[in-house]
């Protein structure tokens, strides 16, 4: 069994997904003020691969098969597709 | 004091709270559409995330295929090999379950995304605040 070195009483599998969750809340934080929607999906990428990363460190390999193929290509696809075919921009109406 | 690993894995668990807060927020408060679909994937993502760490443990190794047997001759694991192996493997049942999730999700998706297509083929708007004064302007339709 291996368990890589111990750094402060912690493996690097626990740092790791501590750096990987925190990258995803950014991600998830820019894709919420993000108002063109194209980049919003970038972005949504984006968390979708930290997310499949920190499935790495957690031991869950077969996860990440299904996780890169879903959350980063089948969604991103899906959300481009609605964005052709409706409107690209978040507009800030002012209300009447 | 606390240890550092203690603190570690309930900033894990904040982080992760703050993300599912976060996106629920992006889904009552954005007015678009789609991008009210786009925070309830990562609503999604975050709540699977949420029940692997759930069954991801301290002190985890990644375990050997076959405990204490080699890929060429076979010998049953004697007890201290399946004591070290179950003392350092992560809980399997919450990651077969999230791959049962992903899918339900991304069924939903699809499902929300055409729903969005038709909503904008009638209206000829995405906003939320921008359909509801339709409405209010047109009466109800039938």
């Amino acid at each position: 069994m291996f368990q890589g070195p111990i750094i402060f009483g912690l493996t690097v599998n626990e740092i790791l997904l501590a750096v990987f969750l925190t990258l995803a809340l950014i991600f998830t934080y820019k894709t919420l003020v993000e108002r063109d929607l194209v980049k919003a999906v970038v972005y949504s990428g984006g968390e979708a691969v930290s997310y499949a990363l920190a499935f790495v460190v957690m031991y869950a390999p077969d996860l990440v098969l299904a996780y890169v193929a879903v959350g980063l290509g089948i969604y991103s696809a899906l959300f481009l597709f609605v964005i052709t075919r409706t409107e690209r921009y978040e507009k800030e109406v002012v209300e009447a | 004091m606390m240890e550092a690993a203690t603190l570690l894995w309930i900033y894990f668990y904040s982080v992760l709270l703050v993300t599912v807060f976060l996106s629920l927020y992006g889904v009552y408060r954005r007015p678009n559409v789609l991008k009210k679909i786009i925070m309830l994937s990562i609503f999604g993502d975050a709540a699977n995330v949420l029940a692997v760490l759930m069954g991801f443990r301290k002190n985890a190794a990644s375990p050997p295929v076959y405990p204490g047997q080699t890929y060429t001759e076979w010998s049953a694991p004697n007890s201290t090999q399946l004591q070290q192996f179950a003392s350092a493997a992560v809980d399997p049942v919450p990651q077969v379950l999230v791959v049962t999730a992903i899918v339900i999700g991304l069924a939903v998706l699809i499902f929300l995304s055409a729903a969005a297509i038709l909503l904008y083929r009638h209206y000829g708007t995405l906003d939320v605040r921008l359909i509801r004064q339709k409405i209010i302007e047109g009466g109800v339709e039938e």
